[in-house]
């Protein structure tokens, strides 16, 4: 059974070094996302013809809407990843030019002496 | 006759048998016809998203789009899997196929949720750059408003400064020399003291305040465009009646007028006062000497 999404998966296993943790994470996100292992108990339920089979399928249906749930909550993907990279870059330009135009007043001659 | 009205029935039998042959067709393959086609849907939608019909999209829209094609294929992999275990079918092609989409489907979701979180890390960079340029934003109209206000200040000081170089100009064309100032103020306070020069006799036009004729060549009375030539003659009527005052005591003060230069003046009086009585010019310098000690004395001795 998979667990529920939405909370992080922490495995209490002794450390196994950065990388091997990172791919142990990776790999449980994954599975936390796949719809696949529930239809795959499902479908050992009905080769059983196990009563559990209800309770998959309800599991099922409850995750379908617990992941709409979390896509509808989740930030930053009103846009395409071009529009955000666009959009991105955009906001440092900006963060840029401001800065420039902050430098340049602060550094500024404003006084001109007239040459007489 | 007879032939042309068989053929005639048998085409009709041929036609009722065949439409018989196509509605139990249809009955029997009904469901499997129903399930190609969703199939056919989903193998279309696929073909769209490998060719990247569907990257135009927002992440969100895609990932809907995603989950709702997983929850079609999982019911319809069920419900032919429930289907076939009921009826004790062999499996089909179809459900194999519908497991591939299936899995391909999934595997794409899980893509799309590792690029939402990575769009999500993204998000909170651009909130971050956005309060940055909010910061910078803020920074800028600050500086803006400082140097409207410091320009404020120097357009006011420097319209201060010209006037006073006006001011130093104008001072600077009609110069009068400090001894020529040494010697009003001298006879200022000579004349308009309390107290009587040692000298003084009746029939002195000198009086110890200010005659008619100078408050009319003053400053008020030249504000009130008061005649200055003495006209009624409000001088002192002894000095009318005695008849002394020389012609010279025309009201024509080099100090008093800007446009007048001591070198109008003749010369063996430019540096004296016309209202001086003549003869007496070397007396009432030491006169002046004499009151001004006089009135200092005065006034203190007023106090």
């Amino acid at each position: 059974m998979a667990t529920p999404p939405g909370v992080p998966a922490q495995a209490a296993r002794p450390s196994e070094g950065p990388g091997e943790e990172e791919e142990e994470e990776d790999e449980e996100e994954e599975e936390e996302y796949s719809f696949l292992p529930l239809v795959h108990e499902i479908i050992k339920c009905m080769d059983k013809d196990s009563q559990d089979v209800h309770q998959e399928l309800n599991a099922l249906k409850n995750k379908f809407q617990e992941m709409r749930r979390m896509i509808g909550a989740m930030p930053g993907i009103d846009l395409s990843p071009d529009q955000q990279q666009q959009e991105q870059r955009n906001l440092r330009d900006q963060v840029r030019t401001k800065n420039e135009l902050l430098q340049k007043y602060k550094t500024l001659c404003m006084f001109e002496i007239p040459k007489e | 006759m007879a032939a042309p009205h068989s053929s005639d029935l048998q085409t009709r039998l041929r036609l009722y048998f065949l439409s018989l042959l196509a509605s139990l067709i249809q009955v029997r393959f009904l469901p499997q016809w129903r399930r190609w086609r969703e199939l056919h849907k989903h193998k279309t939608a696929m073909a769209a998203l490998l060719l990247g019909g569907s990257e135009k999209g927002s992440t969100k829209e895609r990932l809907l789009s995603t989950l709702d094609d997983l929850e079609v294929l999982c019911r319809e992999l069920i419900e032919m899997l429930a289907l076939s275990r009921n009826q004790k079918l062999p499996q089909s092609g179809e459900e194999n196929q519908i497991l591939d989409l299936l899995i391909q489907r999934d595997g794409e979701f899980q893509e799309l949720m590792k690029l939402a979180f990575e769009q999500g890390k993204v998000h909170e960079e651009m909130q971050l750059l956005h309060k940055e340029v909010e910061k910078r934003d803020s920074d800028i109209q600050q500086l803006q408003k400082q140097l409207k206000d410091a320009e404020h200040m120097l357009a006011t000081a420097v319209y201060q400064a010209k006037e006073k170089l006006k001011s130093i100009d104008k001072a600077r064309k009609g110069a009068i020399s400090s001894e020529e100032l040494i010697k009003y103020a001298h006879r200022i306070s000579a004349s308009n003291a309390v107290c009587a020069p040692l000298t003084w006799v009746p029939g002195d036009p000198r009086r110890p305040y200010p005659t008619d004729l100078e408050m009319r060549s003053g400053l008020l009375g030249t504000m009130s465009n008061l005649p200055t030539n003495g006209v009624n003659g409000h001088l002192p009527g002894d000095a009318l009646a005695a008849g002394r005052l020389p012609d010279v005591l025309a009201p024509q003060y080099p100090w008093q007028s800007s446009d007048m230069s001591m070198n109008m003046l003749p010369p063996s009086h430019s540096n004296d006062f016309l209202l001086d009585p003549p003869g007496h010019n070397k007396e009432n310098e030491d006169d002046v000497e004499v009151m001004s000690t006089d009135s200092s004395s005065s006034s203190s001795d007023s106090d």
